[in-house]
């Protein structure tokens, strides 16, 4: 062994330590640090980019989201509809089931409500064929959910990948039936006249309100219910759901039903309260940003009224910096992926904390900071 | 939890009021804007073809920038009406639409803002909704079609005359989207205008049924070459038959851009429309007080459909000067594309294989008579003579194509679509 | 002392959020002695050690090898200075030999040669006498000869201070002492060696000081020759603590659960129980010995319903209706409807018995909430029981609402066997339930076991500690491999006599087992 002749000493200039606990509003505050830093990245990147001054910048990206009344039930309506997914994929999370096929789920449920509607239209009272749409959607969402489950509970195939193909089959099957649906072979189904929602109050409102109660019906599921309860033991600890004797496969075929029901209805929502049709791209990508956002709600349903809110707003604000400042839609995704990785990174804020040498002294005195 | 809630609706009420704040002191000058809902952004080069043409537009009519907005990536959905709504709210007059899918969200807008005009790009519908504000454009981009096929016609015969291939192996290969009227008029205009030229020539088509995969359109290109196709044309936005065909050394008819810049050595000649003379059109007539067409079509008198320039390094010699000569006629009117006495059909109407069931023929197979379906209904009922004076009528009834029989000479690969 | 200074730590402190696992500890060790670092559980001892090698940063104090102050910040950088730790849970790659997983990692100039490497690795196992196999691959390899393959490693590096973090927990008695004389040849080679255990035993037997640590802080270091068990255990748990076991004589012995010619494989196909057979009876405990992997956790998962034999029978006599019960193949549930009271406190208490991110009362709930025809959860009377557990056993604890993961281990232990025990079994079965906790903790659960075995329920203590072993059971099955190599009065037997069934090797039984298979 060779020893160092000069044990000259190379002290770090910091080293990382892990947080106990952080009091909320700490928490808080790191976080909207984060986004703060993250949007003054992107002010600064957009003055080098598209020559922008910052300032105009923020406010397009404000106006954009919130800048009118329309704009402002438009925001309540994406975060809706995002919610609505990102309530879907929760139970499933809880789970440790990481289902992806959210989207090919709500498209499958979609799939199905303009079936009914297509086929069933005209010949039936609106009420009674919304009655049929919601429910062929939600049975669609349910058994797009359950196939990956089932092969899951008996031959523990992974279920990322399994989830993530159910997509593309959906989406396929959405090609399929709009070609036999359209005989002039456009491939473009249009707007359907009937198995529209009815309109209460406002166009969107119904939509808005139904997800709301939705969202407090699944924080019950998971945190009263004895199932929300085998939910969040299985996705602990399935050793433990083995030793008190909960069936771990019929939990997930279970939980995945409902994940994907609700799926379903979402889908139920978006034909039925605004597309009245449907293209392979209806639910264009909500599948995947509903994981995100219900990731960055810890799985809580009533924070992800917030999370869902905040993706939306970030989304809607930042393609109107793409219509204002005439440029590709690249920058507007950039400016989202940015605050997203700053809001993510921020976590490690939370959990760790960084401890420089010159701080040696305070900490001693505090302790372990506050 | 509540203090969790707490904080979020107060950080939610605060954005709100800030933003309100700035809701108030919303610009309200009463200048003439146009609204662009866009399916997709430059990446697509079917979005890029109108993107280009507002701009030129906008520079002849000496349009500011902020009296053109344009809203890109706008799927076929209700959020197509949403843009157009927020539009609105931004004061446009004119709000254009590029995408058939955004067809009927576009006549929910129209529905509802009655004082602001709504143009639709290739849809169908305007002349039987009855909205004074709601108009559909389009351009016989069959004439150009036509113009492209004389040039692949004259790079069949040069390749006939240097004994490269015999007339009978002059057979065409065609990558097309749907098996859609725009595309059927599409390929079939092409071939005649190869057929004017060479009469020998055949044609091969294969659908992809999607309007953009470049790996299908690729392997569909391919798979027509070991078909014995010697030159390829396509309807439909990628590159995959362009580079299929330059690895090969296939010659090929390109759509919508130029693709010399990827394809030097096999590139000939592009059609495609274009949309400037439309954007000119709207915004004058608005400005005048004027008007809009409800089913505007654009022909080749008016600029709207425009050929690439020729690559003389794959294009057979004088291709520019024969393209020019027939352009003259097709403009003065002596030569139609769809002159019935220039190809046959032929007529089954028993069978399982049913074609071409609402043409009439005569003896030699000549098309006499053809009902098409132009007013568009769910059950696309064929409702319009659109044979005359010996030429099928097509983009007069309305300015979406409406061609969609299977002429002679012309292989379906792949029908299902 | 005339020895030099091999390593000195001044007023060294780590915090872990608001918890001080050091605080201000003052530590010298000596070339060429052996320096056992005491304590119990969560008292810092391996954090200690930990900053020593590398793997944490002290928050605050210095560390000097040969009077030099040192920064280290790597495993690497520990190396450099000399300084090797054994890991209690080996770091070694399965698929590779002991020479190859001792040189992996090494940074060498010269040319990578195998067979110079086995050579070296031999030499320095002669030198101290290990018996190992270069070649031999290490899943090939027992729990003590992975050990020796992570000493080797350490020692091929160059290092001459060495940090063992509780080597015997994994070692039978025999393999302890074997490993005891290597390491004190090591000594008269002028090494220096800090051993950290928490068997006082093993500290008198081969220290030459003892350096105690409680709650972090360094409480003495003495001379191994001054001292003596009970002082050691004072300044330990810091006051004076009743080290004797409490051992009635069982009353009422009825049969409560009979296992016959049990036999189970694991997912390959190896047989993990091997025609298990015994009785354990109500009002006694029934201890099982047995090296880690010997087959206990399989024995008591299949009681338990939890996995499934293939073939023998596991009955149970119900006292309430003298009826007798088959439980192979059915699962917790079933088991429960039958009116068997079975409760079993699992090894993996955070993995198992209790979900770490849950709190007191939703632990409470997971045998219990399905009761009820309700489909939402009841957490009041969990809640209520949460309550009681945490003041009849002294469980600390912000709250019955703190998730369990952040109790500490004895805490932890608490709660599992405080719920066991509430739902009144009348078979409980603990697997290694003191593993980790304090002394004050430990006498805890005796206490519990033995109040349980009192009330005439039939207890199964599966146990690593010997000596606790020898004091607290009535009866000691031991298993190995698999096997029941013996069962023991304890009243009577040894430890020594337990450790060689535990180590009975499969030879004496071999043409039984071929014969089996050959079935």
């Amino acid at each position: 062994m060779k020893k160092p002749n000069n044990t000259s000493l190379h002290e770090p200039a910091f080293h990382i330590v892990k947080r106990d606990t952080i009091p909320l509003g700490k928490a808080m505050l790191i976080r909207v640090a984060a986004v703060a830093a993250a949007l003054l990245l992107c002010s600064v990147l957009s003055v080098l980019l598209i020559n922008a001054n910052p300032f105009e910048f923020i406010e397009t990206l404000i106006d954009g989201a919130v800048g009118s009344a329309r704009r402002l039930w438009k925001l309540a309506k994406d975060s809706a509809v995002l919610l609505c997914i990102s309530l879907a994929v929760t139970p499933a999370f809880r789970m440790r089931f990481w289902n992806i096929g959210a989207e090919g789920q709500t498209l499958i449920g979609a799939l199905a409500a303009v079936a009914v509607a297509f086929y069933l239209g005209g010949s039936l009272p609106n009420t009674v064929l919304l009655v049929l749409m919601l429910l062929a959607a939600v049975l669609a969402g349910a058994v797009w959910g359950c196939i990956p489950a089932i092969f899951k509970a008996l031959w523990k195939t992974n279920e990322t990948l399994f989830t993530l193909m159910m997509n593309y089959v959906a989406t396929g099957l959405v090609s399929f039936f709009l070609v036999i649906w359209t005989p002039s072979g456009s491939s473009v189904l249009g707007a359907l006249s009937v198995g529209h929602l009815p309109i209460v109050f406002h166009e969107y409102f119904l939509l808005i309100a139904i997800t709301l109660i939705l969202t407090f019906v699944v924080h019950i599921y998971l945190s009263r219910t004895k199932q929300g309860y085998e939910i969040s033991v299985v996705g602990e600890s399935e050793n433990t759901a083995r030793y008190i004797g909960i069936g771990v496969g019929k939990v997930i075929i279970r939980t995945m039903i409902v994940s994907g029901a609700i799926c379903g209805l979402a889908g139920f929502l978006i034909v039925g309260a605004l597309d009245h049709s449907i293209t392979t791209t209806t639910v264009g990508g909500l599948g995947f940003t509903a994981i995100m956002a219900s990731w960055l709600a810890k799985f809580n349903p009533i924070v992800m009224i917030g999370s869902s809110a905040f993706i939306t707003f970030l989304d809607q604000g930042s393609a109107q910096i793409s219509t204002n400042f005439n440029i590709d839609s690249s920058f507007p995704d950039m400016v989202v992926g940015i605050v997203l990785f700053f809001i993510i990174g921020c976590e490690f804020f939370i959990s760790y904390r960084l401890k420089f040498r010159d701080s040696d002294q305070n900490a001693k005195k505090g302790g372990a900071g506050k | 939890m509540f203090k969790k809630i707490l904080t979020l609706s107060l950080l939610v009420i605060m954005v709100a009021a800030v933003c309100l704040s700035m809701v108030s002191c919303n610009k309200t000058e009463d200048e003439f804007k146009l609204g662009v809902i866009l399916l997709h952004d430059e990446a697509s080069t079917y979005d890029l073809n109108f993107i280009e043409a507002v701009e030129r537009a906008a520079e002849q009519l000496g349009l500011s920038e902020s009296q053109v907005i344009m809203k890109k990536n706008i799927p076929e959905s209700n959020d197509c009406y949403e843009a157009a709504a927020d539009l609105v709210d931004e004061g446009c007059d004119i709000i254009f639409a590029d995408s058939f899918g955004h067809e009927t969200y576009m006549i929910k807008a129209a529905k509802e803002f009655t004082d602001v005009q709504f143009c639709h790009a290739t849809g169908t519908m305007a002349h039987t909704e009855g909205l004074a504000n709601f108009h559909n454009a389009f351009a016989s981009i069959y004439e150009g079609r036509f113009l492209a096929g004389v040039a692949a016609g004259l790079k069949l015969n040069e390749m006939i005359a240097s004994g490269k291939i015999t007339a009978e192996q002059a057979k065409i290969g065609y990558v097309g989207a749907f098996t859609y009227a725009e595309v059927i008029s599409g390929y079939t205009s092409f071939y005649l205008g190869a057929k004017y030229i060479c009469p020998s020539v055949t044609m091969d088509v294969q659908f992809t049924g999607s309007w953009y995969d470049e790996n299908e359109e690729k392997n569909a290109a391919i798979a027509l070459m070991n078909n014995g196709c010697v030159l390829i044309s396509q309807h439909a936005d990628s590159m995959g038959a362009p580079t299929a065909c330059e690895e090969r050394s296939v010659p090929n008819v390109s759509y919508n851009g130029s693709t010399v810049a990827s394809c030097p050595n096999t590139f000939i000649v592009s059609s495609k429309i274009d949309w400037t003379p439309y954007f000119v059109y709207i915004c004058n007539s608005y400005m005048n007080g004027e008007e809009i067409a409800v089913d505007w079509t654009g022909t080749i008198s008016t600029g709207s459909v425009a050929l690439a320039e020729v690559n003389t390094q794959a294009a057979a010699e004088g291709t520019q000067a024969k393209i020019d000569e027939i352009k003259a006629k097709l403009v003065d009117g002596s030569l139609k594309v769809f002159d019935t006495s220039t190809f046959t059909v032929t007529v089954v109407t028993e069978g399982e294989n049913t074609k071409n069931v609402n043409a009439k023929v005569d003896a030699n197979g000549n098309l006499t008579s053809y009902m098409a379906d132009v007013d568009t209904d769910a059950a696309y009922t064929a409702d319009t003579e659109v044979i005359k004076d010996g030429y099928f009528h097509e983009s007069e009834f309305r300015s979406a194509p409406c061609f969609d029989i299977q002429i002679d000479g012309i292989t379906l690969l792949n029908a299902k679509f | 002392m005339n020895k030099p200074v091999a390593l000195e730590m001044k007023k060294v402190s780590k915090y872990f959020g608001t918890l001080a696992a050091n605080k201000d500890v003052d530590l010298t060790v000596y070339r060429g002695e052996i320096l056992a670092i005491l304590g119990e559980n969560g008292c810092g001892k391996t954090t200690l050690m930990n900053m020593i090698a590398g793997i944490y940063y002290p928050d605050h104090g210095t560390i000097a090898v040969d009077g030099q102050e040192v920064v280290i910040r790597s495993p690497k950088d520990a190396f450099r200075h000399g300084i090797g730790m054994i890991h209690q849970h080996f770091k070694l790659v399965d698929l590779f030999t002991a020479a190859e997983n001792i040189v992996l990692g090494v940074d060498s100039e010269e040319k990578f040669n195998i067979r110079d490497v086995n050579r070296r690795v031999q030499e320095i196992a002669d030198k101290y006498g290990f018996r190992i196999d270069p070649k031999k691959k290490i899943y090939e390899m027992s729990v003590s000869e992975k050990q020796t393959v992570e000493i080797l490693k350490v020692l091929y590096r160059g290092a001459d201070i060495l940090i063992l973090d509780e080597p015997s927990a994994v070692l039978t008695p025999q393999e302890t002492d074997k490993l005891f004389d290597i390491l004190r040849r090591m000594r008269a080679d002028g090494k220096s060696i800090l051993i950290i255990t928490h068997k006082l035993h093993e500290v008198l037997s081969i220290s030459d000081r003892v350096a105690v640590l409680r709650k972090g802080e360094h409480v003495a270091t003495v001379e191994t020759a001054q001292t003596n068990e009970s002082q050691l255990t004072e300044m330990m748990v810091g006051k004076k603590v009743e080290l004797n076991i409490d051992r009635p004589e069982p009353k009422n012995v009825t049969d409560r659960l009979e296992i016959k010619h049990l036999s189970m494989t694991d997912a390959e196909g190896v047989k993990i129980l091997d025609d298990v057979s015994f009785t354990a009876r109500s009002g006694e405990i029934l201890g099982i010995a047995g090296i880690a992997g010997s087959g206990q956790k399989e024995l008591l998962e299949s009681i338990a319903g939890l996995c499934h034999p293939i073939e023998g029978e596991i009955l149970y006599h119900n006292p309430k209706n003298d009826t007798t019960e088959n439980l192979r193949d059915k699962d917790p549930v079933a088991i429960r409807e039958l009116g068997v009271r079975l409760s079993f406190v699992p090894e993996d208490r955070l993995g198992m018995g209790l979900v770490g991110n849950m709190d007191l009362v939703d632990n409470m709930m997971l045998r219990s909430y399905r009761k009820g025809h309700s489909m939402f959860v009841d957490r009041k009377k969990p809640g209520d029981l949460a309550k009681k557990i945490v003041e009849e056993l002294e469980v600390s604890t912000p709250s019955t609402h703190t998730p369990v993961r952040r109790l500490s281990g004895g805490n932890v232990q608490k709660v599992l066997v405080g719920r066991e025990i509430a739902a009144a079994p009348t078979v409980l079965m603990a697997a290694y339930p003191v593993r980790g906790l304090d002394i004050n903790s430990s006498y805890t659960i005796y206490g519990l076991l033995t109040k349980q075995k009192e009330q005439g329920v039939s207890v199964i203590f599966v146990g690593e500690d010997l000596d606790v072993l020898v004091e607290l059971c009535d009866r000691i099955l031991v298993i190995c491999g698999g096997r029941v190599t013996g069962i023991l009065d304890g009243r009577k037997t040894t430890k020594e006599e337990i450790g060689l069934l535990m180590t009975k090797a499969e030879r004496a039984d071999a043409p039984e087992l071929t014969e089996k298979e050959g079935n």
